[in-house]
């Protein structure tokens, strides 16, 4: 194949896989916008945090499994690779399940100006904590022996990382979850109608309380789950890698559309693409890119792609 | 004389800061239906959602069952036995109607007792004939008079014991609301305590056994309701006139 046909396939891979990692942390900001009408800062530092988190507990996971050297054993490895990002997401859970219920609760009826302090002030307690807890040096969970053994796959006729194939597949299962829980099940329908109206909601005997807790947790979840993702695979974990993902995160759920987790799918992938081009054709415009895009957007369909201001949907 | 099924004493309630209830006291007693009747702004749905637990109260009492409701939070009133239909039916929207009707049992059924949803949600159903065919509708879809129906049977789904509705016939066509009106006479027949904000006074008499008239958040006059609809004074108040 063409040289610059390959580069457009890699680079097209690289912006999907990118833009799938962008929609698990966009989904948790869109939700908590949309449930809770707060604009989390500190978002960023929550998928970083998964990274730290994944570092620690996958050298533990991975010290029991043998190396991927066969289709069994890549097999195994795979899935407690796997099980260990859950677990590390999990462990944001409680996690955002405590910073809403004791720093954000109390500012709910407050002025946005509040909301984007507290916000921001947890962005930087919480690089503090992961500077205290894994120092300022940059870490790489696949210095764990068997990571780098994981073989690359064919796709459209480029040889591609195996794992970032995964992390696609991975995306989906999370987007295809995340669509059937709002749509399908209680509690999603319960979140739904509190985004709706909160009084409402309470009128029926929804506790808002409890509601806005499993909402940010929800939210931490999965944006630990993306860094724990990114982790793993070809990236390192470092103090500052909250900042793009939560800046071009913005980007996606205003691309998408507030509140629209259709919307922040569908936003991920075009912004994820994007970058990913342009890191290759120039790579001074990366964040500027999306951006542009995103006014383009803007002036056609002022609500985003999939605009319900604030409903999740 | 029994207990009062829901007791208002001395209710004083402020939105943004600003009194709006100034001392309201009313009662409704079991199966009893009772209107509160006021022009806009009396403070009818001030008094209503202090009921329910969403306006603040600064002093004064709501006893439900003998229970004090201002030490309750919001969301265990429900619980309690009162459904509520608000003003604007604050539907949920992007949902159908059969979910609206289910929502409130998925919440808050156990806590009353509510074992089969489905036969609630059928029976709510067949008070509200003409929503059967709308069921798996989006409710942003409705006519007005089929989103207050909605509102209502949203409000019946935890089987309450006192059924709050606030302004159900406003801005409805005439036909729509003689409909209505038979429909609130059913759930009455149902031994439910109804309490209704009205702000049209001539259309309370064929619900209501009692009606009290608020203005600016006092309760200024109580009794047989079609003596008060007929009422000189009563009139001019609610057009904006009168002491």
């Amino acid at each position: 194949m063409y040289p610059v046909i390959d580069s457009f396939a890699v680079h097209t891979l690289n912006g999907l896989w990118y833009g799938f990692i962008l929609f698990m942390i966009a989904s948790g900001l869109t939700i908590i916008f949309g449930v809770l009408g707060i604009l989390n800062l500190a978002h960023g530092e929550l998928y970083a945090l998964g990274a730290f988190v994944v570092f620690s507990v996958v050298g533990y996971a991975t010290g029991f499994v043998a190396s991927p050297d066969d289709p069994v054993s890549a097999v195994i490895f795979g899935v407690v690779v796997l099980i260990a990002a859950l677990v590390a997401a999990a462990i944001l859970l409680p996690v955002g399940a405590f910073i809403e219920a004791v720093f954000v609760r109390p500012i709910y009826e407050r002025d946005e100006v509040y909301q984007l302090l507290l916000t921001y002030a947890l962005l930087l307690i919480f690089i503090d904590v992961m500077k205290f807890g894994w120092g300022t040096s940059p870490l790489d969970a696949g210095t764990y022996g068997g990571l780098n053994q994981i073989p690359t796959t064919e796709v459209v006729g480029v040889s591609y990382p195996s794992y970032n194939i995964i992390a696609m597949i991975v995306g989906v299962a999370v987007f295809a979850w995340l669509v059937w829980f709002f749509d399908q099940s209680k509690t999603g329908r319960i979140i739904r109608a509190t985004a709706i109206n909160r009084d409402m909601a309470t009128a029926i005997g929804v506790s808002t309380d409890r509601t806005f807790t499993l909402v940010f947790a929800m939210g931490a979840f999965f944006a630990g789950f993306g860094g724990a993702m990114v982790s793993i695979g070809p990236q390192t974990a470092f103090l500052e890698m909250g900042l793009d993902p939560l800046v071009l995160s913005f980007v996606v759920i205003v691309v998408g559309g507030l509140g629209s987790l259709k919307g922040a799918f569908v936003g991920a992938l075009l912004v994820g693409v994007i970058s990913r081009w342009a890191i290759w054709l120039y790579p001074a415009v990366e964040l500027a890119a999306p951006f542009a895009v995103m006014l383009l957007i803007l002036l056609v369909k002022p609500e985003g792609l999939f605009g319900t201001w604030g409903e999740i949907e | 004389m029994s207990d009062p099924l829901l007791a208002v004493s001395d209710l004083h309630a402020e939105v943004e800061g600003f009194e709006v209830t100034h001392g309201v006291d009313l009662e409704v007693r079991g199966g009893e239906a009772v209107a509160l009747v006021g022009r806009n702004g009396a403070g009818k749905t001030s008094t209503f959602r202090s009921i329910m637990g969403l306006t603040p109260v600064t002093s004064g009492s709501i006893r439900f069952n003998g229970e004090e409701l201002l030490d309750l939070r919001p969301e265990v009133i429900p619980r309690r036995g009162i459904g509520y239909q608000p003003e604007n039916r604050d539907l949920f929207t992007g949902m159908t109607v059969e979910e609206n009707f289910r929502l409130p049992i998925w919440t808050s059924g156990e806590s009353r007792g509510i074992e089969d949803e489905d036969a609630v949600v059928e029976d709510i159903f067949e008070l509200f004939g003409e929503l059967d065919h709308r069921r798996d509708a989006e409710v942003q879809n409705l006519s007005g008079g089929q989103g207050k129906m909605t509102a209502i049977g949203r409000a019946l789904a935890l089987e309450p014991d006192l059924l709050i509705l606030d302004e159900p016939l406003e801005g409805l066509a005439p036909v729509v609301v003689e409909n209505l009106k038979s429909y609130i006479r059913e759930i009455i027949d149902r031994d439910i305590s109804v309490l209704i904000a009205e702000s049209n006074a001539s259309h309370v008499p064929e619900i209501v056994d009692r009606m009290y008239v608020i203005e600016r958040g006092e309760i200024v006059d109580s009794g047989d309701p079609e003596v008060l609809a007929e009422d000189e004074q009563i009139q001019l108040l609610m057009q904006g006139g009168g002491e």
